[in-house]
């Protein structure tokens, strides 16, 4: 039976015109999205290979990731140049472009499309499948042939996830096997599992909204007004409870403001330098000290913006929508916990290239040993956030569908 | 009549669901955003004045002029508008070691994005039904049974439902604002409140352009279901793909070089392109001369060379003009090659901000974009400020390298011999650089054709509203 009422969704969903605009508009920006990123990628990738290190030159530089056309993330931070100098590093960001008006607004990748677009695509498939059959009088047919109330919206449930998920799989996996044919994009079987994780995770997210649409329509008369109880809703989830938490976590935690922590290090140079000049100790030992200075001025910033992004991540998990995107970020690499990860590595990059010239003043500077940044493993990603984000989505999902259920049981269909 | 028609479609909106759940949005998000801002605002100013302290400490320990090159820099100071708009986020610093990933991932609230996303949103909801939900109640065809002729109900359904709109954006405005008012360390001057007017004024014609926008799409359905499904659709795509498309479509169009590229160039052209010109102009130039002057071709030690110098005048010149045409040589090696870094430079710079311009046209398709810009120009926390920004941080650069000059002249009046270049110097009376946002008048020149796209967007979209109408088959 159940099944049945699942055929009935998709074939209902196929001859509708919600379904065709609905469908063309996904397919269309999924398109334009992996378009623009791939170009994106490419042209990072061709300034890549312009600043890339030559052997033995003491900079530590990572590729830009091809995940990172999916979502962007921080990428563009983790593809920086940080060049080891006497003293410390020195940041080149290369890659930035002059054109300003990137800046205004977000980025159109993947993560975006789906995160803003899908979920509103998946509340317009959920807002009406109660309130529109009562309107329309054939819920009240239906359950007067002894149809389960259960097997009904399970049936509404499971159609029309399928008849979102089932184009929507189609047209993102046609889109990556056409990425797959360029030459220039290489996955690694490690970053193809991770795509299918992200592609799964998308799944949850649309389930969790299509979870949320019924919810709100079987607790509503009138599908007019499911629709607008969602799109508030939606609003609130999407844009304004993310993107205010990290604000209110600014209130609570102190963090430094970034000028202020380089102007603090170059007074600490200057101290050094000076020391020197006056002819106080020797050169090595005054980079060791400016080196060590720098060290733990850093370390404490890190513990200070690692207790932000912590509050600031935990506020913000009340919207499941950013449980999703920190989820997503960190198994396509471009997470901020991969990036603190990445600076951990360039750091001790750093220490070992400071070490080496300092044991050996005479080196010549083509004799570093070269940074190779490997990204945390998956497993690793998943046990740090990922998998509770994660988690925490499906349950949102869930408990919607529950409550949909609670409040379908009792549902007047007169 | 169409006053009554005015008051049917406010009090019709006022007594709805939606405008309850907007206000009750709009009283919460607002004013905890102007809170969240004001407080962050005045962190801000706390740090900003901690980096000054820290900085006249510093000065007063390592004034020399060879250390202070990175630490005394024009930097951007909060205005008390960050209270309310944030524009171009300064957090996002790129070219430090610890720059703060965080808006990257999500972009701060504040009123432009409240506007934008929220206001548009909510237009479409209060408008999607104009028509069509009039038509399926049946109370469209009644209406107009009565000799009501359907200008006048088009214009008063746009007229009413757009300042139905207004309300409660404007009274959760009034309320952020007293947050602003009972904090003391906001400093509102006139020009703010001015700007801040024109930014309502912009909000109004934005909402109404929704609004407008709504009831065309309204119009042109007979469903109210189907309607707010297009509504949405041109939404997403007006308020959410545009915008976020046009950089990018701009920098197909016009591609400029990476700026990585453009320093490789520049670096080539000034280290091993100009030390092969500097060689080629030299040996150029020791060609004449050692004809003129045989000691040259000797080939002779630095001692040697003196010895012969202080012994034979001759000689002395000979290696007197050998050194000013390699000197010679030399600058004119740096100088041709400088233009050439400058003339890279200078396309790169062109191409850079033609790009720009293009990106902003393209956005500007977008009423969103247009909105931004105008109200991020009139708050001075956009791309107008900071070109402004850019030159004033000119002007203040010229000042202090004049008083840098003059300071060096008078070390070395005192001492022909001084290291001035690491010796301390009292630096107290420089040139300080003292940032305040651009005068109104220029901010709201800048603004003005924002303003006159947005009212042709609306009117445009009001228009065609009223087209549709008068042919909408209302049975």
């Amino acid at each position: 039976m159940t099944w049945t009422i699942v055929r009935k969704e998709i074939l209902a969903n196929l001859l509708s015109y919600k379904f065709y605009v609905v469908i063309l508009l996904a397919a269309v920006l999924v398109a334009t999205s992996f378009f623009i990123m791939t170009r994106d990628y490419k042209e990072r990738l061709a300034d890549y290979s312009l600043i890339r290190p030559k052997p033995g030159e003491p900079i530590a530089v990572n590729p830009p990731n091809p995940l990172s056309i999916f979502a962007k993330g921080l990428d563009e931070a983790m593809a920086r140049s940080f060049e080891v100098g006497p003293t410390g590093i020195s940041v080149r960001a290369g890659q930035k472009s002059g054109n300003t008006v990137f800046a205004f607004f977000p980025t159109p990748d993947f993560l975006y499309i789906v995160r803003v677009v899908l979920s509103l695509v998946a509340l317009l498939f959920g807002f009406d499948q109660v309130s529109r059959e009562k309107e329309a009088g054939t819920l009240r047919q239906m359950l007067a042939n002894q149809t389960s109330r259960s097997t009904i919206l399970i049936g509404k449930w499971a159609g029309n996830f399928l008849s979102l998920a089932v184009p929507f799989l189609l047209v993102t996996t046609l889109g990556i096997a056409v990425l797959g044919l360029d030459p220039d994009i290489r996955f690694s079987s490690d970053q193809v599992l991770r795509l299918g994780l992200i592609l799964a995770l998308t799944l949850v997210y649309i389930a969790f909204f299509l979870s949320l649409g019924i919810l709100i329509s079987t607790l509503t008369r009138r599908a007019s007004s499911s629709i607008v109880i969602l799109l508030f809703i939606w609003a609130l989830l999407v844009f304004i409870l993310p993107n205010l938490g990290t604000l209110v976590a600014r209130q609570v935690v102190d963090v430094p403001s970034v000028r202020a922590l380089s102007e603090k290090r170059e007074q600490v140079w200057t101290r050094e330098i000076l020391l020197r000049i006056k002819g106080q100790g020797d050169m090595p030992s005054h980079i060791r000290s400016i080196s060590a200075e720098n060290d733990a001025l850093e370390a404490d910033y890190r513990v200070k913006f690692d207790r932000l992004v912590n509050l600031s991540k935990n506020i913000n998990r009340i919207s499941p929508v950013a449980s999703f995107v920190y989820a997503v970020t960190e198994i396509a690499g471009t997470g901020i916990g991969e990036e603190g990860a990445f600076k951990g590595e360039v750091v001790r990059y750093k220490n070992a290239v400071l070490g080496k010239r300092l044991a050996s003043p005479d080196l010549k500077s083509s004799e570093y040993p070269a940074f190779l940044y490997r990204y945390r493993p998956l497993g690793r990603v998943l046990v740090r956030g990922a998998l509770f984000d994660t988690a925490w989505l499906a349950a949102f999902g869930i408990l919607f569908f529950a409550l949909s259920y609670l409040a379908f049981v009792r549902y007047d269909v007169r | 009549m169409i006053a009554t028609i005015v008051k049917k479609e406010v009090l019709g909106h006022i007594l709805s669901f939606r405008f309850i759940v907007t206000l009750a949005l709009l009283l919460v998000v607002v004013p905890v955003t102007t809170f969240v801002l004001t407080n962050d605002y005045l962190k801000r100013i706390d740090d900003a004045s901690l980096r000054q302290a820290e900085i006249e400490t510093y000065l007063r320990s390592y004034a020399h002029f060879n250390r202070i090159g990175n630490i005394l820099q024009a930097t951007p100071t909060p205005i008390p508008f960050h209270a309310l708009v944030r524009g171009l986020a300064p957090d996002i610093n790129l070219g430090e070691f610890d720059n703060d990933p965080l808006p990257v991932m999500f972009p701060l609230v504040d009123l432009v994005f409240i506007v934008t996303i929220l206001m548009s949103l909510v237009a479409l909801i209060f408008a999607y039904d104009a028509v069509s939900g009039e038509k399926e109640d049946g109370t469209l065809k009644l209406a107009l049974a009565n000799g009501l002729a359907r200008p006048k109900v088009i214009l008063a359904k746009v007229a009413g439902g757009g300042l139905t709109l207004l309300v409660p954006f404007l009274l959760s405005l009034i309320l952020g604002l007293l947050v602003i008012l009972v904090h003391p360390g906001v400093d509102w001057k006139g020009p703010d409140w001015v700007a801040l007017a024109l930014v309502t004024l912009g909000t109004a014609l934005y909402v109404m352009l929704f609004y407008g926008l709504g009831v065309f799409i309204s119009s042109r359905h007979h469903s109210s279901s189907a309607s707010i499904m297009t509504s949405l659709l041109v939404w997403v795509l007006l308020v959410l793909v545009v915008p976020s498309l046009s950089p990018y479509i701009a920098s197909f169009l016009s591609p400029t070089p990476s700026r990585i590229q453009v320093d490789r160039e520049a670096e080539r052209l000034g280290d091993t392109e100009r030390d092969d010109l500097g060689r080629k102009l030299q040996a150029e130039r020791m060609r004449e001369l050692v004809a003129k002057y045989p000691v040259l071709n000797e080939r002779l030690s630095e001692a040697d060379k003196k010895r012969l110098m202080e012994r034979d005048p001759a000689a002395r010149e000979a290696f007197e003009a050998a050194r000013k045409a390699t000197q010679g040589a030399w600058d004119e090696a740096n100088r041709v090659q400088g233009e050439k870094i400058d003339t890279v430079r200078r396309a790169a710079a062109q191409q850079e901000e033609a790009q720009t311009g293009l990106a902003r046209t393209i956005s500007m398709v977008s009423p969103l974009s247009v909105f931004t810009y105008l109200a991020t120009d009139l708050s001075s926390t956009g791309l107008r400020n900071e070109a402004y920004f850019g030159r004033v941080s000119d002007v203040w650069d010229r000042a202090f390298w004049d008083y840098a000059q003059k300071r060096i002249a008078e070390l070395q009046a005192k001492d022909p011999a001084t290291d001035w270049w690491n010796t301390p110097v009292d630096m107290s009376d420089r040139p300080r650089f003292v940032y305040t946002a651009e005068a109104l008048g220029g901010r709201v020149e800048a603004a003005l054709p924002g303003f006159l796209l947005l009212f042709g967007y609306g009117l445009v979209f009001f228009v065609l509203a009223y087209v549709s109408f008068l042919k909408y088959d209302v049975r």
